[in-house]
């Protein structure tokens, strides 16, 4: 769309001042507005007063992000190298990476808690949100070699190491850089995350636990929104690089969309125990860290007494009643929370084709709302949707829609030129090139997106349960916490994580059935 | 930031400890000090100033003990702390102890109780008319997940039947009651009441479970039974020194909330208004005859009967009054 980009620009600051104003007013008037939705001008004027505090909390939730960064991407640049090295590695720790990557933060806070001191709770939480993304954007970076080039390479009689060191390093800075932009707000999710539970005196984390008794709803959102812009800030951080680097720029979401690796000319058998070992891995790393660290077994039961915590002995069947009447108000309201989120990046993303200044105006509040802490969204749900399944699916929702946005958008704008230009030839407008080509061209982001988000719909779902409904398993977690009951801790965290791997692979399998 | 601070400090230690080097007391104590970690319940409040008092003023130190103070926080279960070795000795809560030490087995003897009373409460506007619990019949209220099975108790001892009220989850936040959204909510009345007269311009009132048939301590002081026989002349220190900066407290309430507004306080942006209020209204709830963490055989006893009504099996041997005898 290059019509006219000035007019378009004014149109939206219009739209943005509209906005504004009608919030300012709203907010400024209206009993539910101040009691709940303060006016800009009183969040701007309550962050000044607070300019001291959110000095000293902003430095230390960007320290605390920072690190977790530094660690989360180092392990994950120097795993992908290895990973590229040797699929079958990569097989064999696909256990482990996936559960990395679909277990709800909020299931990992507390636990990390226990055994971590000072900052460094927070500070892991942070790494761990980082290093999934980060390790697969490298990963497919790596990997995407032009085979020319490789010819060359080996034309010229270089291996291996000639090959990593001219031309995939290289070439894999772009999607580096990609990874590092999905994983730097990510950071500062965890940090913020870990720092509200972690009973740390610094961070927007604990500004926020500390701020919510006081009935003030212009710091709330002050806190809030600060958090997001720092999360914001990590993203434009990598912006600039990576536009430097490249002027395509490849999306990093992609990475979840590739395929595994398969070892080349491998056996049946190979690849079935590397599956086994894949599968058995992260017990394996569960039980060692259990039985070597000597922690007393009712904080820190191995996998062995967390299964037959379910299975054997007279609490077993209470356990399991308990778990699955959680589960059972848990995941309907995921997978609700899922499909809306999916459906709002769908039409968001389908704006964006039919009406782009439409779609242009909203992408900044989505973006904001997009980062902002979920702890920190938790008191405005509240207030604006009650406690009830509504609430719920909302935050599902938030969590939900902008990863998936981002895909399903990139899908739409790779639809091949030709395609596009066919439709316009025989005189189709913008909705034809919707139906006909940019829907069904983007099928597989839509997958993709699916899978990529499935987990984070529970994270949605589980700290909503914990902080506003009071149901579910996030309520169960919270719950047990409070009674020392640790066995229904690890079984309840081991079942959500299984529940996210089950979702991911899941949508995997649909997709390749449906890509064939 | 923190960096160079610390390495500011480190200069001037350096210095002094050139000086001290001339003028001799002043290093001489950092040997001889033990290690002691000690692991709170909440956020840096007036609920625990007694302690802050302890440390600002030596105390701890005089009694050979270099403490480490934990803050507490949603995620940090006290209890846990105490069996990863993370810490010494804690501040818990009555139920969750006694249910940790009756169904996971686990080794806790509580030693001293900061709370005579819990200040758990159920906390309205004057204007709704709640006077008794009796009064909460056909209204709503909001309970945090964790009480809730206690505040069930506590309808069933005042006659009420959990279908008789609409009850709602309640995470930290009073801006439902201020805003009459719901009619009464479970929490601390430390400074809720104070906080809602703030925002809502109405007068609050509370009525503590304590005077509704669940009487019980709060902030209990508690360790592993292995520490009790290991480390017995430590534990005796730390409960002398917390209990001269309790008493220090109590003398002058308003005093040292006002003078840790900027260090001990600082960060979590309470309006000094609030922290005065906190300060005031808990003094009663922890004072004693015999001294504050005192536990005498009546409170032990109507301690053992709540649990007895909630559920929880516990005995005598819960309780360990032996290092109360010899501060």
């Amino acid at each position: 769309m290059k019509t006219q980009p000035a007019r378009e620009n004014a149109r939206i600051l219009f739209g943005t001042l509209i906005f504004f104003a009608i919030w300012e007013f709203l907010g400024a008037t209206t009993s539910w507005g101040i009691a709940m939705v303060p006016a800009p001008s009183r969040i701007l004027m309550q962050a000044f007063a607070d300019r001291e505090l959110y000095w000293l909390h902003g430095t230390a939730t960007i320290q605390t992000s920072a690190i977790g960064f530094a660690i989360g991407v180092t392990v994950a640049v120097v795993a992908a190298l290895l990973f590229c090295l040797s699929p079958r590695l990569e097989l064999a720790f696909r256990g482990i990476n996936i559960a990395l990557f679909a277990t709800p933060a909020i299931v990992i806070g507390p636990l990390l808690v226990l055994f971590l001191k000072g900052d460094w709770p927070q500070t892991v939480l942070a790494a761990l949100m980082v290093y999934f993304p980060a390790m697969s954007a490298t990963l497919l970076g790596l990997r995407t070699v032009d085979p020319r080039i490789a010819d060359l390479v080996a034309a010229y009689g270089g291996g291996e190491g000639k090959l990593m060191r001219y031309v995939r390093l290289r070439g894999a800075l772009p999607d580096l850089f990609a990874g590092f932009r999905v994983a730097a707000p990510l950071a500062v999710l965890g940090a913020v995350l870990g720092e509200f539970g972690s009973g740390t005196r610094w961070g927007f984390g604990a500004f926020l636990l500390s701020a919510l008794p006081q009935g003030n709803p212009a710091r709330l959102w002050g806190i809030g929104l600060a958090s997001s812009a720092i999360a914001l800030a990590g993203y434009a951080l990598f912006l600039l690089p990576a536009r430097r680097l490249s002027a395509s720029s490849t999306a990093v979401t992609l990475a979840a969309v590739q395929k595994a690796a398969r070892p080349s000319g491998g056996w049946a058998w190979q690849r079935i125990a590397l599956a086994g070992i894949a599968v058995a891995l992260p017990f394996v790393i569960w039980w060692l860290a259990v039985t070597l660290t000597h922690v007393s077994p009712i904080i820190a039961p191995g996998p062995g007494r967390t299964v037959m915590f379910l299975i054997e002995g007279r609490q077993a069947a209470g356990a399991r009643a308990a778990l699955l009447t959680a589960l059972g108000q848990t995941l309907p309201v995921a997978l609700l929370g899922l499909l809306a989120g999916l459906a709002f990046a769908f039409a968001l993303a389908a704006l964006s084709l039919l009406a782009p200044a439409v779609a242009r105006a909203l992408l900044p509040i989505a973006l904001v709302a997009q980062n902002m802490p979920l702890v920190a969204v938790v008191p405005f749900v509240v207030l604006i949707f009650g406690r009830d399944v509504t609430a719920s699916v909302f935050m599902a929702m938030l969590v939900v829609f902008f990863p998936a946005y981002v895909l399903l958008h990139q899908g739409f704008t790779t639809v091949p030129r030709a395609a596009s230009d066919l439709v316009s030839a025989y005189g189709g407008g913008r909705w034809k090139q919707l139906v006909h080509i940019a829907v069904p061209y983007s099928v597989g982001h839509l997958f993709a997106a699916a899978k990529l988000v499935a987990p984070q719909a529970l994270l949605g779902v589980m700290v909503a349960e914990w902080l506003l409904s009071g149901v579910g398993l996030g309520n169960l977690l919270n719950v047990s916490r409070g009674g020392l009951d640790y066995d229904m801790i690890w079984a309840g965290a081991l079942i959500s994580i299984l529940i996210s791997v089950a979702a991911y692979e899941a949508v995997g399998f649909i997709e390749r059935k449906v890509g064939r | 930031m923190m960096l160079t601070q610390t390495r500011r400090a480190f200069g001037k230690a350096a210095f002094a400890g050139l000086a001290a080097a001339a003028f001799a007391p002043m290093g001489r104590a950092r040997a001889a000090e033990t290690p002691l970690a000690f692991q709170s319940i909440w956020i840096n409040d007036p609920e625990f100033i007694g302690y802050f008092i302890a440390i600002d003023k030596g105390w701890y130190k005089e009694a050979g003990l270099d403490l480490t103070y934990l803050p507490g926080g949603p995620d940090v279960i006290p209890q846990a702390s105490l069996l990863t070795g993370k810490a010494d000795i804690a501040l818990t809560s009555l139920i969750e102890t006694a249910s940790a030490v009756s169904e996971k087995g686990a080794t806790f003897k509580i030693i001293g109780a900061q709370f005579q009373k819990s200040p758990d409460s159920v906390i309205s506007l004057e204007a709704t008319g709640i006077k008794s619990i009796k009064d909460l019949v056909g209204k709503t209220v909001a309970c945090p997940p964790l009480s809730l099975g206690t505040f069930k108790v506590l309808l069933g001892l005042n006659g009420v039947t959990e279908d008789q009220l609409k009850i709602v989850p309640y995470a930290f936040d009073p801006t439902p009651l201020a805003t009459g959204q719901v009619d009464a909510v479970v929490d601390f009345m430390t400074s809720l009441p104070f906080i809602v007269e703030q925002t809502s311009g109405k007068k609050a009132s509370y009525l503590l479970f304590y005077d509704f048939g669940l009487p019980f301590g709060q902030d209990l002081v508690t360790v592993n039974e292995e520490t009790l026989k290991t480390r017995r002349k430590d534990i005796v220190a730390f409960m002398r020194a917390s209990r001269k900066g309790w008493d220090e407290d109590f003398a002058n309430p308003e005093k040292y909330t006002k003078e840790y507004e900027n260090t001990w306080f600082k960060g979590n942006g309470y309006t000094p208004e609030a922290a005065l209020y906190h300060s005031r209204i808990q003094v009663d709830l922890m004072k004693n005859p015999n001294g504050v963490f005192a536990m005498d055989d009546a409170w032990i006893a109507s301690n053992l009967a709540t649990l007895d009504k909630v559920g929880v099996k516990a005995d005598k041997s819960l309780f360990d009054t032996s290092i109360l005898a010899e501060l």
